[in-house]
């Protein structure tokens, strides 16, 4: 599970709301731990250097510039695309305009 | 659980609580985060006395990832820490720090910044037992023998020498890592030695005391970086040691010294573990006083009989440690071994080297030394002289009765 979303800080929340967002994402955690799902995971930190084109174009961007930031990944095990969707209904941040994308990781085992 | 086993627990997680909340936090916060996890250990006390959590480790696990929010907002509203915790996502990181490899990692940094150079060396066993493992204020004084205020001054003083020097939580590398490395070492070997050798007679504390030692330095050497020839042989030490703590309290809680212990109830998987670890330590030949002090120990573990002792040995082991390390109780060990061999010649000669103000509070021992000396070679008036000498300056009850015995026997060969 791939999350894109705005970064807390630019949105402005007050500590409280902060906490009980963390609260969530900790519940969730918790939760896809005990269930012997979760296989690991990482956070990004907000800072973006984007290389792109022919003469290799270098952009210093920052969270508050890009609209959709990929925060981090979760990599769960579950049977298939379906199996995911219905862990990732505990996504805390959907009403922040948050989007989970849900990835299969290729392994090779013919 | 009966409630000295939670408190064990409490204690364990405790250290490990505070070490990854400073890893995510900083130093600079450690006072808050201490203040954090002692709230979760008093709120899990009176929720457990209800009902106790299944999962106990579980339920500790949890409730310090709360105590990550409540910190956080703290700092948040103090605008201490602006730049951290900005999105939920940061949580799957937090997570990650508390998976058992990341612990051990976030105490091994709390191990080196307890004994770092900036802390002074009164100050850091204190602070190592709070801050590592757990131990509250009192059970340190009690541990050590020392006034509860004593303790929180050095805690206090720790604390500040911290923020003063603006420590940052790490482990060392390179060269550097080689200096500090000897600085926990050391703290290691004196917690194992205040459990060991203390005459404290709670013996959970002294229990405690060697089991945290052993477990830290386990901490090091599980690490490629931490470990070295010098801590395997600190191990050893600390194995061959251990092996025996069990023999040294007789039934009626009184110290028993190596003549008169059961050596049938030494723990033999210790001597084992202690034999491995030292054949690690010996694949290079560079030894460090661990190493010598380990092969004196061993050399003990491996008689069967107090009579069996291979005092030569163990002589020369005395005299390579004091050659790398010299030190007043050294001599004197080896005057005594000396007169145990009827090396007398020796054994005089080691005690000329020595004034009785070397021992510092322990003088009383260097006057028993030659009483016994003289005694042995019959010079049963000096002998009594010496005796008398002792027992002016000894303080402690159990070693004035062993001397008054001794005072008795010599005053009816007179």
């Amino acid at each position: 599970m791939i999350f894109t979303g705005a970064d807390y800080a630019d949105l402005g929340l007050s500590p409280e709301e902060l906490q009980n967002r963390m609260g969530k994402w900790f519940a969730w955690g918790q939760k896809m731990e005990q269930a012997g799902i979760l296989r690991g995971g990482e956070a990004l930190t907000p800072q973006i250097r984007r290389i792109s084109g022919e003469n290799r174009t270098v952009t210093d961007l920052t969270s508050a510039e890009v609209k959709e930031i990929v925060g981090g990944y979760y990599t769960v095990e579950a049977k298939d695309f379906d199996a995911v969707q219905d862990i990732a209904q505990d996504f805390p941040d959907y009403d922040l305009g948050g989007t989970v994308e849900i990835r299969e990781v290729m392994v090779f085992d013919k | 659980m009966k409630d000295k086993d939670i408190d064990h627990l409490f204690r364990h997680h405790s250290g490990k609580m505070v070490s990854v909340l400073t890893r995510i936090f900083g130093l600079a916060h450690l006072e808050i985060i201490e203040d954090a996890v002692q709230d979760t250990f008093i709120k899990a006390s009176l929720s457990w006395r209800k009902e106790q959590p299944k999962y106990p480790e579980a339920w500790l696990t949890k409730a310090a990832k709360n105590r990550v929010l409540d910190i956080f907002r703290a700092l948040k509203t103090q605008k201490k820490h602006a730049d951290l915790l900005s999105t939920g996502t940061d949580v799957i990181a937090i997570n990650e720090l508390f998976l058992d490899k990341e612990i051990e990692d976030a105490q091994l940094r709390m191990i080196f910044t307890a004994c770092h150079p900036k802390l002074d060396p009164r100050d850091r066993i204190s602070f190592a037992l709070k801050t590592v493992s757990g131990f509250s204020t009192k059970e340190i004084a009690s541990a050590l023998l020392t006034k509860e205020d004593t303790i929180k001054k050095r805690l206090m003083r720790a604390r500040k020498a911290i923020q003063k020097a603006n420590l940052k939580f790490y482990i060392p590398q390179g060269n550097e890592l080689l200096e500090r490395i000897e600085s926990v070492m050391e703290v290691l070997y004196l917690i194992f030695n205040e459990g060991f050798h203390s005459n404290n007679k709670d013996q959970l504390i002294r229990e405690d005391l060697c089991g945290e030692a052993m477990r830290l330095c386990q901490l090091l050497l599980k690490q490629k970086n931490t470990r070295s020839p010098d801590v395997y042989a600190l191990f050893a030490l600390m194995c061959f040691h251990s092996a025996r703590i069990e023999a040294k309290i007789s039934v009626n809680n009184e110290i028993l010294d190596l003549k008169q212990q059961d050596r049938s109830q030494w723990h033999f998987p210790l001597i084992v573990l202690g034999n491995t670890m030292m054949n690690k330590a010996v694949e290079t030949d560079c030894f460090s006083c661990y190493h010598y002090e380990a092969a004196i120990a061993g050399e003990h573990i491996r008689a069967r009989t107090f009579e069996d002792t291979n005092w030569n040995q163990i002589l020369q082991w005395y005299e390579a440690l004091h050659a790398l390390q010299p030190m007043p109780s050294h001599i004197l060990t080896m005057a005594v071994i000396c007169t145990q061999t009827k090396a007398y010649e020796k054994a005089d000669n080691y005690f000329n080297q020595l004034k009785v103000e070397d021992l510092e509070q322990r003088g009383y021992l260097f006057y028993a030394a030659k009483s016994d000396y003289y005694s042995k070679i019959e010079k049963y008036n000096r002998a009594l002289e010496y005796i008398n000498l002792a027992l002016s300056l000894v303080n402690n009850s159990l070693e004035k009765d062993y001397l008054l015995k001794k005072y008795s026997t010599l005053s009816l060969k007179v």
